[in-house]
């Protein structure tokens, strides 16, 4: 328990500044949804001029955009993006706290067991993420509703700010795994920042050559909000896809952190 | 009881260094030297006996248990000083003892402020305040703080001024009378030497001498320095028992182990100025021991 509540405390000051940049971009864009929603007609006009593909590529849908979840869908991409971004940061950087700053004669020569600290590590990070999407829903909730035109499809609203979460676990697991297989990691922002950036540009190529099986390598297009607005529910196969990666990442690094050599370099 | 107990342990890193075919045991109540140049292999041996790195061959015991099975329960039992002692920094010294207290079911709050008070500390700045020796001491309180019944130090005292070293090894010296068993790693000869009963010498990861220190220091050896008149031949010093043959402007010094007046008698055929005979300090059977055995071996 005392892993886990100085884990919190160590990050809880990052934790709240990505909540309050998460809860920004949703304000922003939607401070913007009622002009546009307003002259939506020539704005599709404008939109139609351009190319198919940097549409598709930006994740625009001209026939819904409209709508407030349409909207919705589209910004949600850049929430997605800052919301990957701090999950991976934060995966990464917590599991390899010991070995960069080199308390790892510290932490283990305590009497628990390495499994305890991953586990406590573990749970510290999914309650940083928990919290980071419970104040983001209630902040997202709260700007949908002042900025509504005609109501939407509430479920369909909550799927969308679910997939946050889910995205989130995937990423946070991949910043796990890597901090396992790259263990002379001294700085986790590069890395960050590189592994969603390539998950992000493979993400926006796969939207424009509509290669479906591209959709399965980037987590960025697991929880498509066109299908979620339109059946009200995830894609079953690439539901159990991200289970997949989360497994094999938190697979990866238990072994790795339950097995290595810790050096101090 | 054996508190230390290892058995060829051995750890390898792909050739280059590591620890090798390691046995040595250190009983309760003893406070035991560990002594080898820098990257002779200590720091490892101590890491796997920690069970932050695992060995690659033999065993390791504590209290009579695994290291890698009961780690959990002997770390209970052990506080440990590491060589290079680094912190959370963004926390003040208080929260980072406490929280190092918080692993060990104990109420230490009374015994840190003590210790604290003993090493000099400050206990509310912040650890990326503190200088090298402060963040020693740190190491020290944070070692100490639980009462543990093995002290593991790996080289102590870098970075302390000798007034702190001072208080550090009478603080050792009590926690010893106390009944903790102390394993104190070096590469500075006459620390070990004050504090300890028996030191193991390691080089390039092997085991190369065990010794009780007063045999070690003991009366075998004998430091002679002689200051002559005329040249001294050596020729007429070439018996058995003659080491570490040194002249130096006029001076003559050298090691003698064997009969007393056999090395007299040769002496005495010299017209001096002056004559020393001291036991000699640990630092020089020490490189007499590295040296010897590099001979032998090769």
């Amino acid at each position: 328990m005392n892993m886990y509540l100085y884990e919190l405390r160590m990050n809880r000051k990052s934790a709240f500044i990505w909540m309050a940049a998460l809860a920004g971009i949703a304000g922003l864009f939607m401070s913007m949804y009622p002009t546009f929603a307003e002259g939506a007609e020539q704005f599709k006009e404008v939109l139609r001029t351009m190319p198919e593909e940097v549409l598709q590529a930006l994740g625009l849908q001209i026939d819904s955009m409209a709508t407030l979840l349409g909207f919705y869908s589209y910004l949600f991409l850049y929430v997605l993006l800052c919301g990957a971004i701090q999950a991976i940061h934060l995966g990464a950087s917590i599991v390899s706290k010991e070995t960069r700053e080199k308390t790892a004669d510290f932490l283990l020569a305590k009497p628990v067991t390495r499994s305890k600290i991953i586990g406590m590590k573990a749970l510290a990070a999914l309650t940083i993420l928990l919290i980071t999407n419970v104040v983001y829903f209630g902040a997202a909730a709260l700007i949908a509703e002042t900025v509504q035109r005609e109501s939407f499809s509430y479920s369909a609203f909550v799927l969308i700010n679910l997939s946050l979460l889910f995205t989130q676990l995937i990423f946070l697991a991949v910043g796990f795994a890597a901090a396992m297989l790259l263990p002379r990691l001294r700085t986790v922002l590069p890395m960050s920042l590189g592994v969603v950036f390539a998950f992000f540009m493979l993400s926006a190529v796969g939207a424009t050559t509509g290669d479906s099986k591209l959709r399965y390598l980037t987590p960025f297009q697991y929880f498509d909000r066109a299908y979620i607005v339109q059946h009200k529910e995830y894609e079953l196969e690439f539901v159990v896809t991200g289970v997949i990666v989360i497994a094999v990442c938190a697979l990866i690094t238990v072994i790795r952190y339950l097995k290595r050599d810790v050096h101090v370099s | 009881m054996p508190v230390i107990e290892l058995n060829g342990l051995t750890k390898t890193y792909g050739g280059a260094r590591g620890i090798t075919d390691l046995s040595f045991t250190v009983e309760e109540g003893e406070i035991f030297g560990f002594i080898g140049p820098n990257g002779a292999g200590k720091s490892t041996t101590i890491r796997t006996m920690l069970g932050l790195i695992y060995p690659t061959g033999g065993s390791a015991k504590i209290f009579g248990k695994d290291c890698l099975q009961h780690g959990t329960e002997i770390k209970k039992e052990i506080g440990y000083l590491p060589s290079e002692v680094f912190y959370y920094d963004n926390m003040k010294v208080k929260d980072l003892l406490q929280y190092s207290a918080s692993f060990y079911k104990k109420d230490s709050r009374k015994r840190m402020r003590e210790l604290a008070e003993r090493m000099e500390l400050d206990l509310n700045k912040r650890i990326d305040d503190l200088s090298l020796g402060n963040k020693k001491k740190v190491g020290i309180v944070q070692g100490l703080l639980h009462e543990p019944r093995l002290i593991i130090l790996d080289e102590p005292t870098s970075g302390l001024d000798p007034l702190m070293q001072q208080r550090f090894f009478e603080l050792l010296e009590e926690e010893n009378r106390k009944g903790a068993t102390i394993l104190f790693s070096s590469h500075i000869l006459s620390e070990v030497q004050r504090l300890c009963s028996r030191v193991a010498i390691i080089k390039e990861g092997r085991l190369i001498a065990l010794e009780k220190m007063s045999e070690l220091k003991g009366s075998t050896y004998k430091k002679f320095k002689l200051a002559a008149k005329s040249d001294v031949d050596a020729s007429a010093f070439g018996i058995p028992g003659v080491m570490e043959w040194k002249s130096e402007g006029g001076e003559v010094s050298f090691l003698f182990k064997g009969d007393i007046n056999e090395i007299l008698r040769r002496i005495a055929g010299l017209e001096l100025e002056n004559l020393w005979v001291e036991e000699p300090d640990l630092e020089e059977i020490f490189m007499h021991y590295y040296e010897s055995r590099e001979g032998a071996g090769a």
